[in-house]
């Protein structure tokens, strides 16, 4: 039995395993809230997110894996989401553009960016990151204050596969 | 080199604050109900200040189709991944498109612009 367990021993090999290591990269966007916006108010019928106006944009990043598969399509507000009671008409204004990117190919982003109502929408061709402001402004009807209170307005932010 | 430098950006980007949904054309597989079919989801939220998100299912024209889900408007904590499944009859997949899901915002105390996200995939395939 001894010289069995020897002779057995003897012919132990050492044990080897491969582990594959598997990545797959599909279309996939993230959208990334940098910095939500402020309306300042640089006169009482105004409420506006321009540094000028003491306001910060709100800048939205969209993140895409592959080139060619999304639309970033961005919607500037046309009404409060929260306010205090308004009685007068608000008319409201806004644009968004690109403000950075991650790859020199998206520089074409904002010269073919297509607008419709209050959306702005962008192709996304290249794969990586595009950083996106959106201004938005609201004037109070005939010039009269805003009430006192906090204003809320919603940027809707929609990445779609097309 | 480009592609890795793109992958290692996108990694560190996810790990901020973003709203991710995959995959973007999900595959329908029977379901285990006679004519409904199941696509099933991914979401995952980095966004802190999101705890909410609600799913709705469109046709080309962004009108509702009608779906099941386990909850339409379902709970994600922040740097959590939730998996969901989205029943649809079989009946309305000519017309279903869009599966998106969109983050439900807070109240503020601020006078300020709060932004909503919205991903959306598409089930009736991908673009040839």
């Amino acid at each position: 039995m001894k010289y069995t367990i020897a002779l057995l021993s003897l012919c132990a090999l050492p044990a080897f395993a491969n582990v594959d290591i598997v990545g797959n990269v599909s279309a996939k966007c993230v959208i990334q809230t940098d910095k939500s916006g402020v309306y300042g108010n640089p006169t009482a019928p105004v409420l506006s997110t321009t540094p000028a106006d003491g306001g910060v944009l709100p800048v939205i990043r969209f993140d895409v894996a592959l080139a060619n598969y999304y639309t970033a399509n961005i919607t500037h507000p046309t009404s409060f989401s929260s306010s205090p009671s308004l009685s007068d008409n608000v008319t409201w204004t806004g644009s968004t553009s690109v403000t950075n990117t991650s790859d020199a190919g998206m520089s074409g982003y904002d010269a073919a960016k297509v607008v419709y109502d209050n959306t702005t929408v962008f192709d996304l061709t290249v794969a990586g990151s595009t950083w996106f402001s959106t201004a938005s402004s609201a004037t109070y009807a005939a010039s009269k204050p805003f009430p006192g209170g906090t204003y809320t307005a919603v940027v809707q932010a929609t990445c779609i596969a097309k | 080199m480009l592609s890795k430098l793109t992958i290692a950006f996108m990694g560190w980007a996810t790990a901020i604050s973003g709203h991710e949904m995959t995959p973007a054309y999900p595959i329908l597989k029977p379901s285990h109900v006679i004519g409904i079919v199941k696509a099933e989801m991914s979401l995952f939220n980095s966004r802190e200040e999101v705890q909410y998100y609600q799913i709705d299912l469109y046709d080309l024209n962004w009108k509702n189709i009608p779906f099941s889900t386990t909850y339409r408007i379902f709970k994600v904590g922040y740097k959590e991944r939730k998996n969901f499944v989205v029943y649809i009859r079989e009946s309305d997949l000519d017309e279903a498109t869009y599966l998106c899901t969109t983050s439900k915002i807070k109240r503020r105390a601020e006078s300020s612009t709060i932004i909503s996200s919205k991903i959306c995939s598409r089930i009736d395939g991908e673009p040839a």
